[in-house]
């Protein structure tokens, strides 16, 4: 191979590699919950939760909250954008606000505080990881699965199993 | 090439170019599992008990290899087709009413007809598709399954003991064989230790049946026909220049491999204690063919030698790897390796440089 | 070995001798016999479809839809048959590389259309590799390629599943618990791809009385389409379709045939796998250990449908194949009920209709192939003879 083909194919390669990085990158999907519930004591202080959220996330109106509500989106990328729309007590008119923010890369699952967050309280105050349920323990599944051509029912000698072989149809 | 030539002159090459690389490591390892059953506490005695066993319900399957080998048509893929004729005769005879000893007799006898009928079609197609035939036979076995699969629901079958419970139309896609012909070889001439402690049960009379039919096969394999048929299958165009009728003899060769075939699902059954219907029968190609090749057979040669070490080992490897195994390292791995083992066997062969191909 | 050996030497001036002899009528027979299969599918569909009384916009959505996810899939066969090494039955090898793939994209929560851009990238050394491995041994068995193909699926079938069901999540990382198996190693039996289900099928999506069409997923089958046929005139593929002509006089002309086989059979597999991230993405999950083991069948039987045979295969054929298989395969079942009254039959009668199929034409491929051969044969006898008489 001569030189001038090595570059092009090296340079094709970093590309290609550079488009999956992007793509790692752009496409990391999170599930962001939003709480309207009221920070207690953060440094002595307390935050109280609104009468009423509306967020709206790409143009998509995703929860109506009122205290002590959780609401849920999913974003793809980490540049997150939403437009709340915040009843502070009752009887006020509503005010809408842009909100536009850097999601952590690593966390599958998180929860903003929005009293906290709106108050302008750093991140640690109104930022968390969300940890689904460990999930109830289920039965084993039995996951070996011939190549369609194997011995199934006879090596197990277990006639309660999967006596109808291969579903062909599919 | 130099270094082949070097390693073809050290003993370890010769034990590898006569007996094969894939069948030395299966070897090897089954030496290694029987050394390691008693260490990870599994009984011996029942191990051998259980690869005796299985050995007598697969080895006639695998002697219906042997014909088509010879002939050279290759692996016959399409033994979904004898074992097709195998269970209408089997059901046709549990339908008729036969019971007991006298159904596995009828069953067998029933099934010649389909056998030789499916076999001679099946012949015929194969000897106008000659050099092609193991893709073809392959796809033979699966439409010929699924057509079956219409049929076992189509045919008005009556006996209450094998249709569909419910509606009584169809066949089930399994039933039991306690009243009629399972064991009926296994429990002739019994062996069993188990009042002297020892956990041996040897199925003589299914090891017999066995060994008639793979003398019955040496012998024909010996007669004028048998060794026109060898003839056939080494070097066609000698066969041919000689005054052999090649499309006869692979005719022939396809109908016996396909009766064969036929009574080794019997065989199979009679041990294994149940019948399987509409997809089960595609499930009994891989193992015969695997068993075959792993026994040392190549595309085109098979001898009855072939067959038995080779369904010693298979069935020994897939009997002893979920007990020892699964001992071992706690996980049941025996099922990848038994596809990753018969698989990659018939890859093996098949990538193999045959001579008198055409 | 034993196909391309001796085959076309008088072949093909045998076929232009033919085409200039042939009146009318047994042009039309020609014609009919070529395209038996197709005629037989549009008769069965003709029946079927009036019985399962589908509607048309339920029918037309489900074709359509069908027709954005298969076809990748089915266009990946072309390269291979081109270059004469019959149908790739190999090609469920690129299948598996793609869900590979996408366990791993799953895992990291790559969602969306970067997620199948990251899959289908992802996916191309694993089936570059595997197509590579598939290349060699179909060079080591040649004339029993498809034999070969067939049994590679199996084998990697069985390297798949120790791989995804052992090495993932024990050696390979796995983080997320959801897609693993409870025990702690190995991918649960189903992997769910919620977040980027239909997400090519809806960018851009149109809909038209009720029938949605993923136009994202046409314009990428159009790529690959205007790729093909570019390709055909490339010198590779051009020194493809050589080889498939004659390896021996491709040989003798200078072509590294064993390299051209191989980069076929490399190129039908990377496309198989992106032929899987389409299908499987439209789907929205997939069985781990099963999504692959049907689909090479089933691709092949629809190009066949398609009036494909083993050594000619046309993008016409593609997208033929897959409205007439796929018409069967929707009102089949339906109409089996409606015939015998049983729902088993219709859905046994389909499978047995996509096995026939392939049986038929690897029959008829074989028969001429060997019809070719000795013809071939007889007109090479006939050219010696008259050489000698003359002299």
């Amino acid at each position: 191979m001569n030189k001038k083909g090595l570059v092009i194919r090296l340079t094709a390669l970093a590309v290609v590699i550079a488009i999956a990085a992007t793509m790692m990158v752009i496409g990391r999907g999170h599930t962001i919950y939003f709480d309207n519930k009221t920070v207690e004591n953060y440094q002595g202080n307390e935050y109280k939760a609104f009468e009423r959220v509306v967020v709206t996330v790409k143009d998509e109106e995703v929860a109506k909250l009122g205290k002590r509500e959780r609401g849920m989106a999913t974003w793809i990328g980490q540049n997150f954008k939403m437009i709340l729309e915040i009843t502070e007590k009752k009887g006020d008119e509503p005010r809408i606000e842009e909100i536009e923010l850097t999601l952590p890369y690593n966390m599958d699952g998180i929860i903003i505080n929005l009293p906290a967050y709106l108050a302008g309280l750093p991140e640690e105050a109104w930022l968390s990881e969300f940890i689904p349920a460990p999930e109830p323990e289920e039965d084993e599944e039995d996951p070996t699965i011939g190549d369609g051509l194997g011995l199934e029912g006879d090596l197990t000698g277990d006639l309660g199993g999967d006596l109808g072989g291969e579903d062909l149809g599919a | 090439m130099s270094k082949s030539e070097q390693l073809q002159q050290t003993r370890f090459g010769q034990l590898v170019n006569t007996y094969g690389l894939p069948r030395l490591i299966i070897t090897g390892f089954l030496i290694f599992l029987f050394i390691m059953a008693p260490i990870t506490g599994s009984d011996l005695a029942t191990q051998i008990t259980n690869v005796i066993n299985r050995f007598s319900w697969n080895a006639v399957l695998v002697l219906a290899m042997v014909p088509m080998i010879h002939s050279g048509c290759g692996l016959n893929f399409g033994i979904p087709l004898g074992v097709l004729s195998g269970l209408l005769g089997g059901t046709l005879a549990i339908e008729m009413g036969f019971t007991g000893p006298m159904s596995f007799v009828m069953a067998i006898v029933v099934s010649t007809p389909f056998a030789i009928l499916f076999g001679g079609g099946y012949g015929a197609l194969l000897n106008r598709i000659k050099g092609g035939e193991m893709m073809v036979a392959t796809y033979v076995g699966f439409s010929s399954v699924s057509f079956m699969c219409i049929m076992w629901l189509m045919i008005p079958y009556k006996n209450p003991s094998i249709v569909m419970a419910y509606t009584g139309v169809g066949l089930r896609s399994m039933f039991a064989l306690d009243s009629f012909y399972a064991n009926v070889l296994s429990k002739l001439f019994e062996i069993d230790l188990n009042p002297w402690g020892i956990n041996l049960v040897i199925p003589t009379g299914s090891l017999l049946f066995f060994a008639l039919l793979a003398f019955l096969m040496w012998a024909f394999l010996h007669t004028k026909t048998g060794t026109a048929m060898t003839a056939v299958g080494s070097n066609p165009t000698f066969a041919k220049a000689s005054g052999i009728n090649v499309d006869r003899i692979r005719l022939l060769s396809v109908i016996l491999s396909t009766w064969l075939g036929a009574i080794g699902i019997i065989v199979y059954q009679q041990g294994f204690g149940f019948v399987q219907l509409y997809t089960a029968p595609q499930n009994m190609t891989m193992p015969a063919v695997a068993a075959v090749l792993i026994g040392g057979a190549s595309v085109n040669k098979a001898s009855i030698s072939n067959v038995i070490i080779g369904t010693l080992l298979f069935q020994g490897l897939v009997t002893m790897t979920p007990t020892v195994i699964t001992a071992l390292i706690h996980t049941d791995v025996s099922e990848v390796i038994r596809i990753i083992v018969s698989n990659g066997m018939v890859v093996y062969a098949l990538t193999r440089k045959t001579e008198g191909l055409k | 070995m034993s196909s391309n050996k001796n085959t076309p030497l008088g072949q093909r001036n045998l076929e232009s001798m033919h085409n200039y002899a042939t009146p009318l009528g047994r042009r039309i027979l020609e014609l009919v016999r070529n395209y038996a299969v197709p005629i037989m599918f549009i008769i069965i569909c003709a029946v079927c479809i009036p019985l399962s009384g589908f509607s048309t916009s339920y029918l037309l959505n489900e074709i359509i839809t069908r027709m954005g996810r298969n076809i990748f899939l089915i266009l990946s066969l072309l390269i291979p048959i081109m270059s004469g090494m019959g149908l790739n039955f190999g090609m469920t090898l690129g299948a598996m590389a793609g869900q590979i793939a996408l366990i791993f994209v799953t895992d990291w929560q790559i969602w969306g259309i970067p997620g199948v851009v990251l899959a289908m990238i992802l996916s191309v050394p694993l089936s570059a590799l595997l197509g590579l491995m598939c290349g060699k041994l179909m060079n080591m068995a040649k004339g029993r390629e498809m034999i070969l193909g067939y049994m590679m699926n199996y084998f990697v079938g069985g390297l798949y599943q120790l791989v995804v069901l052992y090495f993932m999540a024990s050696i390979i990382p796995i983080k997320h618990a959801s897609i693993r198996l409870p025990r702690g190693f190995g991918i649960r039996t189903t992997v769910n791809l919620t977040n980027m289900r239909q997400c090519l099928d809806n960018e851009l999506a149109i809909f038209y009385n009720g029938v949605k069409i993923p136009v994202l997923n046409f314009i990428i089958i159009a790529v690959l389409c205007l790729f093909i046929v570019w390709f055909r005139r490339t010198k590779l593929g051009q020194d493809m379709r050589a080889v498939g002509q004659d390896m021996d006089v491709a040989q003798a002309a200078g072509i590294n045939v064993d390299r051209t086989r191989i980069i076929s059979i490399i190129i039908s597999t990377v496309f198989a796998g992106f032929g899987q991230i389409i299908y499987l993405q439209n789907i929205g999950n997939f069985p781990t250990y099963t999504a692959h083991s049907q689909i090479g069948m089933f691709c092949i039987a629809a190009l066949l449908v398609g009036g494909a045979s083993v050594e000619k295969a046309s993008i016409g054929n593609v997208f033929l194949g897959v409205i007439l298989f796929h018409t069967m395969f929707i009102v089949a079942p339906k109409a089996g009920v409606a015939i015998t009254g049983d729902a088993m039959i219709g859905e046994y009668f389909r499978v047995f209709v996509s096995y026939g199929v392939i049986t038929m034409a690897l029959i008829m491929y074989e028969i001429k192939k060997r019809r070719a051969r000795s013809q071939g044969g007889e007109l090479l006898a006939l050219a010696q003879k008259e050489g000698g008489a003359a002299s």
